[in-house]
């Protein structure tokens, strides 16, 4: 029975943080941040223990009942524990970021809040036993992430806010009506029993593929599968540390484990291959991620560059969920963790150049290398990670993502992949090109838009270090891949589960 | 106990230049204020001796990390030995002339200029860095590790290339970024089809997986142009003749000796070479292969004879030289039984080709800041590794005979013939980049001499030794030397290509030309790049529309949306209205209900 309170405990330990701190008085900073570090650092310990403990075969399991034939689960299985595990290490380095960002700004008590509701929300989601779990979680994440996005409160921001609100609650809605067609068709689905739907009739598959493209479209919109992406690039006005979380674990990425999950434990890979579902989830990871990256090119600022830059990379995630065999089931999950280590690294990177020196556009971008070498680097981890290249992790997804390409008999994908990183390096090797190789106001050229000098290094440690411990989890994780409990082993175990019964 | 020797040998060669690499910025970081140091310090030059160690020293073995990226096989066998050995002398050379080269900068960086400073760190920075992926993809047996070293070398490059910061050195480096991305992307395409299909991690399975796979030529052709770009492939090269001549001079020769050879180190890791049971199609390949190849020898020298900086005239010698490499990588395709011949020839033609090269450019500098010592000795000096890449004596000699003999003994005379056809370019390349040099040493004593720093002239010196000797020391087996009477056979193209020489430079003074005026270096990257801004500027008219029309569609349906609303405020409006008059509506009904009940009774 004990194995029932570590996944409470995980959760517990943000939703209580949060209580907290909504009851502590606005000026409360020290009380504030310790609570914060503390539920954070508990968090990562009690995930850490399950992910050591699942290794050893033990199981963390709590689930009540609701109402008749529907429950409340929690689980802990090698896939959402993977999950966890990403939004509870970025938690921590996300908390430390923003505690920096927002030194000195108003409204910090109700940030903090919704901030660990939001990452409460995430875990849950990543735990959650079956579709109506989730469904709770998903749509506590909407709730939440608004006022984060809406956090400085400008006219701009309150109408990103209200186009962010259209498009998930409406999303919300049409895969609530999605699972419920589901629940009548067969009643409650716990994730991983994908025999239920597998043992349907030939006569209910027409039935099954129209619910599919429900719940693929209430899922794609907090994925930013193109067309339903319009609000993550205006998402941008959040604070640096909210669109970290946003791309990097939380609404995004929510997304995109939820259309992991549909495939691999709901419908199952072999009926999703039979119903020709992947197909679909193939050409429409294609269309974004090519979309998103010449979107990408024409952006003439950084954070939106970002985020369509994130629009394209996580269609990564849905093309190895399309590809059938195992080698594309290891690029979307390991690539689920890849992303969040990179993006994370390339917001804070942002976040880092508007608040020390005020640069919001790329074209101010020119030298701040050498004012800033060490977020240069960590940009510079970050970017070449998403260009592809060795020895950051973005290589390894597309590596399995190429090979996953072949074996499931669909060379073409490569040529989308080849795309993309010409594409991506088209526009991230100029940003690097201007950072490192231009002379700007540190070589006596021009004046940096807003400079303040926030530490006794580049900028404030509390920006710095983050950013450089997530870079250099990108690199490691690559370098590393092939040790126990890195993200490409933990991600090839997930996957063996799911071919060999 | 020696696996554990080698195994730290590797790790040694390997990190060394990383860490001298990272020095440069500990140190900047910890020096005080306004106190600079030697940046380019003999510690700093030390970064390939590990590398070089343990090219001549180390036995053949095998290094398996299991926990390296997708499991790392690094290996030193008997091509990989005398790459790594030339590759790592050639480096430890063109570093110590770096030194005497960069001097002037270091100068100015204690004279207290910011912006050389920042640049020398630059270069002191990438210099190793760059080195150490070129040793890794020489040693690394897994795709994964040759990757990341192609990676490392080609992006680390970037720096050297644009170091001086000029509006040539920009062009140059763009050039070279944009071609290197593009080999990328190519090499990438090959390597995920090639393992995907038959799901392995290491070269030799791939090379086993393209030779095997129903598709397995396309994969090849798509490796071979994605190396190609490194290895200048005729169409391919536009970077290198742009890219040299703005380059220091020492990172030219790295450039041109060792970099360029990493794709030469791609297609032996990659390509079915020498495998009798790859097929007909793989023989077309090499036909394809040995044209371009043969194209690029020709091609080059014709168009490089008409340039006028002399390291541009060497930047197109090595596409030359490298079509002619291209054309002996081909015949591993077209005749597989004389690989093994070929191969060693092949090898021995890179290390060569790099070294010598190595010397003609470090010759360039030397030129540019001649010594004090008489003209003649200069000069012949000068002239030596001309001769060599020519192939009239030395290591040149010695090359040429070593592929002559197993293609003839092959029956393939025609490409010999072919060969010699482009010596006799590279005859006529080396007689005008020495006339180049030697016009400019007659302009820069007549500007006044610059001091010339004393690892230049040992660095030269060094190469030069290392090049004429190289037979004797490379790991490669006892070279063999032409018997007497097969010398006049290989020296007609020198004795054909200097006449022609003297010939062509007699009859530009009687009528000048001014070729070089509409032949510019990088020949198709002008149109190309002229033809890509047009291409842009009518793709950005469909793109605008593509943006309006968006709007539009978004215009219309937030229209459409508010009109909804108003529907729904009209809706809410009336029953406010219905609210309001519910006591007159129920009247109302009441009495015409009364009424009809009326009317009814």
């Amino acid at each position: 029975m004990t194995g029932a309170w570590f996944p409470l405990a995980a959760l517990g330990s943000s939703l209580l943080a949060a209580v907290l701190i909504f009851m502590l008085p606005e000026r409360a900073f020290r009380a504030r941040t310790l609570l914060n570090l503390g539920a954070a650092v508990i968090k990562l310990g009690v995930v850490a223990w399950m992910v050591w403990g699942l290794r050893q075969g033990r199981e963390y399991a709590v689930e009540f009942p609701v109402m008749e034939g529907m429950s409340f689960v929690l689980r802990a299985d090698a896939l959402g524990i993977m999950f966890a595990g990403l939004s509870s290490l970025l938690w921590l380095c996300t908390t430390l970021y923003a505690i920096g960002y927002l030194e000195d700004s108003p409204n910090r008590k109700r940030f903090f809040g919704f901030f660990s509701l939001c990452v409460a929300s995430t875990l849950g989601i990543s735990l959650a036993g079956n579709l109506f779990t989730f469904l709770i979680f998903y749509e506590l994440l909407t709730l939440s992430t608004y006022p984060l996005v809406v956090h400085r409160g400008t006219p701009k921001a309150l109408a990103a806010g209200a186009v962010y609100l259209r498009f998930t609650l409406s999303a919300g809605l049409v895969l609530m009506i999605g699972m419920v067609a589901l629940h009548g068709l067969v009643g409650d689905i716990r994730f991983g029993e994908r025999e239920i739907l597998a043992e349907l009739g030939a006569e209910r598959h027409p039935m099954l593929v129209t619910i599919f493209v429900a719940l693929i479209l209430g899922l794609g919109v907090k994925a930013a599968l193109v067309p339903l992406h319009g609000w993550l690039p205006r998402a941008m006005v959040a604070p640096a540390p909210v669109s970290a979380l946003l791309h990097a674990v939380a609404v995004v990425k929510a997304g995109a484990f939820g259309i992991v999950r549909l495939v691999h434990d709901v419908y199952g890979i072999e009926l999703s291959h039979q119903l020709g579902l992947l197909h679909g989830l193939v050409a429409i990871a294609t269309v974004t991620i090519l979309y998103g990256s010449l979107r990408a090119l024409a952006q003439q600022e950084l954070k939106p560059l970002l985020a369509f830059s994130t629009v394209s990379q996580v269609a990564y995630i849905v093309l190895g969920v399309g590809l059938f065999g195992p080698l594309g089931t290891i690029a979307a999950l390991s690539h689920l963790l890849h992303q969040g280590l990179m993006k994370i690294t390339l917001f804070f990177c942002a976040g880092n150049y508007a608040e020390e020196l005020g640069i919001h556009r790329i074209d101010d971008l020119d030298g701040a290398g050498r004012r800033m070498p060490l977020t240069s680097l960590a940009f510079t981890v970050g970017a070449l990670g998403m260009v592809g290249l060795p020895p950051v992790v973005g290589f390894f997804s597309k590596w399995y993502l190429g090979t996953g390409a072949v074996q499931a008999g669909m060379p073409w994908v490569i040529a989308v992949l080849v795309a993309s990183s010409l594409l991506n390096a088209a526009y991230f090797l100029p940003l690097l090109h201007r950072l490192w190789f231009r002379p700007g106001p540190d070589h006596g050229r021009g004046e940096w838009p807003g400079e303040r000098r926030l530490g006794r290094f580049e900028t404030s440690g509390w920006l710095l270090w983050p950013t450089l411990a997530t870079a250099a989890f990108s690199v490691l994780a690559g370098v590393l891949a092939g040790m126990p409990f890195s993200p490409l082993e933990w991600a090839t175990r997930v996957a063996i589960e799911e071919y060999l019964p | 106990m020696t696996s554990l020797l080698f195994a730290a040998g590797l790790w040694l060669a390997l990190l060394w230049p990383l860490a001298l690499a990272l020095r440069v910025p500990v140190r900047a970081a910890l020096a005080s204020p306004g106190h600079s140091r030697r940046l380019l310090d003999g510690l700093w030059c030390t970064a390939p001796l590990p590398a070089l160690g343990l090219a001549m020293l180390a036995p053949p073995g095998q290094l398996v990390l299991e926990w390296w990226m997708l499991g790392g096989v690094w290996e030193l066998d008997g091509l990989r030995r005398p790459l790594l050995a030339f590759t790592a002398l050639l480096w430890g050379l063109a570093g110590f002339h770096a030194r005497g080269y960069l001097a002037p900068e270091q100068a100015r960086l204690e004279a207290g200029d910011g912006s050389a400073g920042g640049r020398l760190q630059r270069f002191a920075l990438l210099w190793p860095l760059t080195l150490a992926g070129n040793l890794l993809l020489i040693v690394a047996e897994d795709i994964a590790s040759f990757y990341l070293g192609f990676a490392v070398m080609t992006f680390a490059a970037y720096g050297l290339v644009v170091h001086a910061g000029t509006r040539d050195a920009r062009v140059g480096g763009l050039a070279y970024l944009v071609m290197a991305v593009l080999g990328e992307g190519l090499i990438l395409a090959g390597l995920l089809w090639a393992a995907g299909s038959a799901g392995t991690l290491t070269l030799g399975g791939l090379r086993e997986a393209i030779a095997a796979a129903q598709q397995g030529v396309w994969m090849a052709v798509l490796l071979w142009l994605g190396f190609g770009v490194k290895a200048g492939v005729a169409g391919l090269h536009l970077w290198l003749p742009l890219a040299h001549p703005v380059a220091p001079t020492p990172a030219s020769a790295v450039l041109s000796g060792a970099m360029v050879k990493a794709g030469l180190v791609g297609w032996l890791g990659s390509l079915p070479l020498g495998d009798p049971g790859a097929g007909e199609a793989f023989a077309r390949l090499g036909r394809v292969m040995l044209v371009a190849g043969l194209l690029a020898a020709l091609g080059a020298a014709l168009y490089g004879v008409c340039q006028r900086h002399p390291k541009a005239v060497l930047a197109y010698s090595s596409v030359s030289q490298m079509g002619m490499i291209t054309a002996l990588v081909a015949m591993g395709l077209i005749a597989p039984m004389a690989w093994p011949a070929i191969s060693a020839a092949v090898v021995l033609f890179a290390a060569h080709h790099g070294l010598t090269k190595g010397a003609l450019f470090l010759g360039v500098s030397i030129g540019e800041h001649p010594p004090r010592v008489p003209a003649w000795l200069l000069w012949s000096l000068l002239a030596l590794p001309a001769l060599s890449l020519a192939g009239a004596l030395g290591s040149g000699l010695a090359t040429k005979w070593a592929f002559k003999s197993p293609l003839y003994e092959s029956g393939h005379s025609g490409v010999v013939a072919w060969l010699s056809l482009a010596a006799v370019g590279t005859t006529a390349l080396m007689a005008r980049a020495l006339w180049r040099q030697w016009q400019s040493g007659v302009q820069a004593r007549r500007d006044g001499l610059i001091p010339l720093a004393g690892p230049m002239p040992l660095a030269w010196l060094g190469m030069l030794l290392a090049a004429g000797t190289l037979p004797w020391w490379l790991p490669l087996g006892r070279p063999a030397w032409p018997p007497v009477d097969e010398l006049p056979g290989l020296l007609w193209p020198v004795a054909l290509g200097v006449g022609l020489a003297v010939a062509a430079a007699w009859a530009a003074r009687r009528w000048p030309w001014h070729l070089h005026g509409r032949l510019p270096p990088g020949d198709l990257w002008w149109p190309l790049a002229a033809a890509w801004w047009g291409c842009r500027g009518r793709v950005q008219g469909p793109m605008a529309w593509l943006g309006e029309t968006r709007a539009v569609l978004v215009a219309c349906l937030v229209e459409g949306e508010r009109r909804w609303k108003g529907r729904l405020v009209a809706v809410s409006r009336a029953e406010g209205w219905l609210r309001r008059h519910a006591a007159v509506l129920m009247m109302v009904i009441a009495i015409v209900l009364a009424m009809t009940m009326w009317g009814t009774a």
